[in-house]
């Protein structure tokens, strides 16, 4: 009994003595107990760590924005060079049809998707008509083609063109067929 | 290149005869209108014999003789113990045979051949009068056997109407045979094609130089339709115009020192006049339509070309020098393609009706409008001989094209070029 009075009483003065030294600084105890906090601070530094890797994840989000983006530019890149469609002339006529305008407002907008894209415009004729006349006659064609593209937003500097009458036949037969198909301005995309 | 080496020596001979003899009697002022009696006889041996000289040669000369249209032939079964002497001098020959035949003139010859040398002696006799018209010996190599057949073509028809023939020239052609349209030389009958290009582009339109062994064309091997030069026996080759769109149709000015030619650097075609480094001289025209095709007048102070500035492509003359615009066409819906006849008086085209093209002679005035061509199959692309009396054309026959000779007045058409391709846009050489 004796022995657990004398540890109760040790516990007590233990524990007075801890009241009384709420105040007074006890440097050693204290250190003991400073150096061990730093420790969980660095375990609860660990944890966020593994937060962070939750914003990794975040910023692969970022990531795969700017990826789509840049999808998005060869998606519309490669819809331009596939969907930048031949437009048609009458014959020895230069001026667009309604029916080549129209195409040429899709492709407009192809074009304007796809700012990083440049294009050459070929012009072409059918085979009737003398060789010569049909090489200023194709270059007609393709500038008309390419003002047409100016007047809807698409930089003039990203289009040249060139002539090459009637030397490129789309379609060598010698129908009517095959001359409305050959009296035309192409469409090459260059990067 | 070697075919063409003029390795040729041409010697004026028998200066026993003096030459004002020639021409005196027989005139002939178009071809067509009269014909002349001609016997020919076979080139004889005058030592060994040399298989296929004699048969070349005949088939050549006559070939170029019956081209002209001023000959009818004497028919060789006819011929009497004459034709077979080697009797080549005056005194020699049997004239009184060759009368009875119904000959007017004669021609006879012998060659021989030795270390590698072929020779050549040739007469042109006027049968009635018993004179020689012309003698001459031609020295060269074996493979020389048509350029001398072409060369005394040409002197037979100075003999007799004063002015020479255009047999010993050359034609320069485009023709796709490799697949790609290529600049080509052969000569006048068609023989002797050669490639002039290797750019595995598109070459188009020859034109030669009138003073050097030279030509130009367009050609889109380097991405832009440029004019471009090239020295024919050295192959040589450099671009005169490489301005940003149209370089095409140049066409040399009569004395060499110009080219014409048409030009898109302002967005549009208009014909120019440019040096033969490819600086401009001076713009020619300028209209809003289009511009192309320009041709020279022989004294160069003119040229034609098309425009449709007054709706549908016709022929228009402007002046160089004052630059003042006519219209020469009024007939049909397409006129294209002028070339002016070295002869001055008339200009060659083409016109399309129901999508065929033949060819039309039109005076410089825009009277006397003739059609030469018929039929079937477009033929474009008229050019002159140099003496004026053919012209050479490209005919589309059967979805082939190949190019075609007949004489100015649309009589004797041949086709001259061989099967095997495309050929297109001849240009005839002056002299060679």
């Amino acid at each position: 009994m004796q022995k657990l009075t004398i540890t109760r009483l040790v516990v007590m003065l233990f524990a007075l003595t801890l009241l009384a030294s709420g105040c007074a600084k006890k440097p050693v105890a204290e250190q003991s107990s400073m150096t061990e906090q730093p420790a969980q601070v660095e375990m609860q530094q660990q944890e966020p760590a593994a937060v962070a890797e939750q914003t990794v994840s975040d910023s692969a989000a970022t990531d795969t924005a700017a990826y789509d983006a840049a999808a998005a530019a060869r998606a519309a890149e490669r819809a331009a060079a596939s969907g930048l469609n031949r437009i048609y002339f009458d014959f020895d006529q230069y001026v667009l049809t309604d029916a080549a305008k129209s195409t040429l407002v899709s492709n407009a907008g192809l074009l304007r998707a796809a700012p990083a894209i440049k294009v050459m415009i070929e012009g072409h004729c059918d085979e009737r008509g003398s060789d010569e006349y049909n090489l200023a006659l194709g270059e007609k064609r393709a500038l008309a083609t390419k003002n047409y593209l100016v007047s809807l937003g698409v930089a003039a500097e990203r289009m040249n063109v060139i002539s090459y009458g009637e030397e490129m036949p789309l379609d060598a037969a010698r129908t009517k067929e095959a001359w409305a198909k050959n009296r035309r301005s192409e469409f090459k995309i260059k990067r | 290149m070697k075919p063409f080496k003029n390795s040729l020596l041409v010697l004026m001979f028998l200066t026993l005869f003096s030459s004002t003899v020639c021409a005196a009697r027989i005139e002939i002022s178009a071809p067509g209108e009269q014909t002349i009696p001609l016997a020919m006889t076979r080139l004889l041996p005058m030592g060994s014999e040399q298989a296929g000289v004699a048969e070349e040669f005949l088939q050549v000369l006559l070939g170029d003789l019956e081209l002209s249209g001023l000959f009818a032939m004497v028919d060789p079964a006819s011929f009497l113990s004459d034709a077979d002497k080697l009797g080549l001098r005056r005194t020699d020959i049997d004239f009184y045979q060759w009368r009875m035949l119904g000959s007017e003139a004669l021609i006879k010859g012998g060659y021989s051949f030795s270390a590698d040398k072929l020779t050549i002696e040739l007469r042109l006799y006027d049968v009635i009068t018993q004179r020689l018209l012309t003698g001459r010996r031609y020295i060269g190599k074996l493979t020389d056997v048509r350029k001398i057949a072409h060369t005394f073509a040409d002197q037979v028809l100075l003999s007799l109407t004063g002015e020479k023939g255009p047999f010993s020239t050359k034609i320069a052609y485009i023709s796709n045979r490799t697949g790609r349209k290529e600049l080509y030389l052969m000569d006048v009958d068609g023989h002797q094609p050669v490639r002039m290009t290797d750019h595995r582009t598109i070459v188009l339109n020859p034109d030669f130089s009138p003073t050097r062994k030279e030509l130009i064309f367009t050609s889109y091997k380097n991405g832009n339709p440029d004019l471009f030069r090239k020295e024919i026996y050295t192959g040589r080759e450099s671009r005169v115009s490489l301005k940003q769109g149209l370089n095409i149709g140049g066409r040399y000015s009569p004395e060499g020192r110009e080219i014409a030619l048409t030009l898109s650097k302002d967005k549009n075609s208009e014909i120019y006049l440019i040096g033969t480094d490819g600086t401009i001289h001076r713009r020619l025209t300028n209209h809003y339509g289009i511009d192309v095709d320009p041709s020279w007048s022989p004294k160069g102070n003119k040229i034609a070309f098309v425009s449709d500035r007054r709706g549908n492509p016709n022929i228009f003359v402007v002046d160089v020098f004052s630059l003042k615009v006519s219209r020469l066409t009024y007939e049909g819906k397409y006129n294209a393609t002028p070339a002016w006849s070295p002869k001055d008086d008339r200009i060659a085209f083409a016109r399309m009706d129901n999508g065929v093209f033949n060819v039309f002679t039109i005076r410089e005035d825009g009277t006397d409008e003739r059609q030469l061509t018929f039929g079937a199959g477009s033929k474009e692309h008229p050019r002159w001989s140099p003496d004026g009396r053919f012209l050479i054309y490209s005919h589309d026959l059967d979805g082939k094209k190949s190019i075609w000779i007949m004489r100015a007045d649309g009589s004797g058409a041949k086709r001259i070029s061989a099967p095997g391709g495309d050929d297109t846009h001849p240009a005839w050489s002056e002299r060679w």
